[in-house]
């Protein structure tokens, strides 16, 4: 079972990468908006690059829009993973 | 046009070959350095005869910032290097108010197009990200551009595949002309793609007898040419009313005092001599001066057999045989899209040099290629107007007229 820091660990490599991030920029209160930077447009290629690194569909379902922080991010994500890894 | 203002050109950009910076480019062109290569991607197709290309050497874009950047694919990074350097040398750090912008490709990114038809054709639309889609857009370097640059006037971008560049140089003087625009930033850019040189290979128009010594392939007018080479880049330029320019005392380069367009109708890849002088006929009577007033005829020459023999036979009916006349070509390769203007940077700088270009490689004429006086040396002396060509797949041709400050 995917544990929650490795949960943090892949997406702040995903969010790096894409976004050309600091380590400084990702904590877990950042607003992805105000404090990141991410706007409308990255926030729907930040779903691409995630559903990659976790290898499921993150887009489907969920009001993606609610995410409001980083821990929002990663909160969503292991939701996703505990439902993915039950097989629902 | 009567009263009409007169139209100069007060900066430059350009992304070449030789590499980012007008100086670049003018010191490839001037010194006769070469930047043509073999083709890895070429070498591996054996179908395909020619093997060489003229690329932008690899450069480092992180400084162009990232939410302008993720949209850009790498023509637009060249567009965005070539606006920036156009706008500071007209004396601007940032976008004038109202500026127009003027600019095209013949394709847009082929490597981003070929990535998302890859995740379309296999299923994975999931994998496309909006980034890829802003890329991939028809007016996606205008587009970028403008926006990263805050440009906020009409911007419009002719695709008249290898009349591009000197098409929107055109449109921008037409748009001042009239009152449009004050200012305009103009121009084409391109992004080399093996497919290109593959296409061009497929209706037999590439250079492919020189592959062992790349820097030879392309030769204009030339009896050993078999074609042109492909190659990539973006120039730009800074046009404004003489008035404009004078008023914030700008340094005019040069002035644009006639152009002019026409089609080729009965073939879309064989340009007739007469369609031809026709175009130049019309660029002249636009600037409202003689043919015998003309210093030089930069040709659109790719080194193709039949294109150079129509522009020569067309050059011959317009000025007679002593016509000085050059391709660059032979340097540069075919930008494509950007040729038009990369070439009227470098003829701007001829005229303020008061020194022709030679047309690299041509050694020998074809005999159907004779009937002009071909630079083949570097010429020092009088040049005060050139009309220069460009001619496109698909039978759009435009020629301007060019004029040393006075």
């Amino acid at each position: 079972m995917i544990t929650r820091e490795e949960i943090i660990r892949l997406t702040n490599e995903a969010l790096k990468t894409e976004f050309e991030l600091t380590d400084a920029q990702l904590v877990p209160t950042a607003h992805l908006q105000q404090d990141v930077g991410l706007d409308s447009l990255d926030a729907v290629d930040m779903v691409v690059v995630l559903e990659q690194k976790f290898g499921m569909t993150l887009r489907q379902g969920y009001d993606i829009r609610s995410i409001v922080t980083l821990n929002d991010l990663y909160d969503f994500i292991e939701k996703l993973a505990r439902e993915h890894e039950a097989g629902k | 046009m009567t009263n009409s203002p007169q139209i100069v050109i007060t900066g430059a950009g350009a992304v070449s070959p030789y590499g980012s910076g007008v100086a670049a480019l003018l010191d490839g062109l001037f010194s006769g350095k070469g930047c043509m290569h073999s083709v890895p991607e070429l070498e591996a197709l054996p179908m395909v005869k020619t093997k060489v290309a003229a690329t932008v050497p690899e450069m480092d874009y992180s400084f162009i910032p990232r939410r302008d950047r993720r949209s850009m694919s790498l023509m637009a990074k060249y567009a965005y290097c070539a606006a920036q350097e156009a706008l500071r040398s007209a004396g601007y750090e940032t976008a004038p108010q109202g500026l127009g912008f003027f600019m095209g490709s013949t394709l847009n990114s082929i490597s981003v197009w070929l990535e998302v038809s890859k995740n379309c054709l296999e299923r994975h639309l999931e994998l496309v990200k909006t980034s890829d889609f802003l890329q991939i857009m028809n007016h996606s370097p205008l587009a970028t551009v403008s926006q990263a640059l805050k440009i906020n006037g009409p911007c419009v971008g002719a695709a008249d595949a290898c009349a591009t560049g000197l098409m929107n140089i055109g449109l921008a003087y037409l748009a001042i002309k009239t009152g449009l625009v004050r200012q305009a930033l103009c121009g084409g850019t391109e992004e080399y793609h093996p497919m290109f040189s593959a296409c061009f290979d497929i209706m037999q128009a590439t250079s492919h007898n020189f592959n062992e010594s790349p820097n030879e392939a392309c030769r204009p007018f030339d009896k050993d040419r078999t074609g042109l080479v492909c190659a990539e880049g973006c120039g730009l330029l800074f046009l404004e009313t003489k008035e404009s320019a004078q008023q914030r005392g700008a340094k005019i380069l040069a002035e644009i005092i006639g152009f002019a367009s026409n089609t080729e109708t009965e073939n879309m890849a064989y340009p007739s001599a007469q369609t031809l002088r026709e175009c130049m006929q019309a660029a002249l009577k636009n600037a409202c001066i003689e043919a015998s007033q003309v210093d030089l005829l930069n040709a659109h020459a790719t080194g193709t057999i039949v294109g150079d023999i129509a522009e020569t036979q067309a050059a011959n009916a317009v000025f007679g045989p002593a016509v000085q006349m050059n391709s660059l070509k032979g340097h540069l390769g075919h930008t494509m899209g950007a040729s038009g203007s990369l070439e009227t940077i470098a003829c701007v700088e001829m005229l303020k040099r008061q020194e022709i270009l030679p047309t690299k490689n041509l050694h020998t004429p074809d005999e159907r290629c004779a009937a002009v006086n071909h630079i083949t040396q570097p010429e020092k002396c009088s040049v005060n107007i050139i009309l220069k060509n460009s001619f496109a797949i698909g039978g759009n041709n435009c020629s301007i007229v060019l004029r040393r400050p006075q």
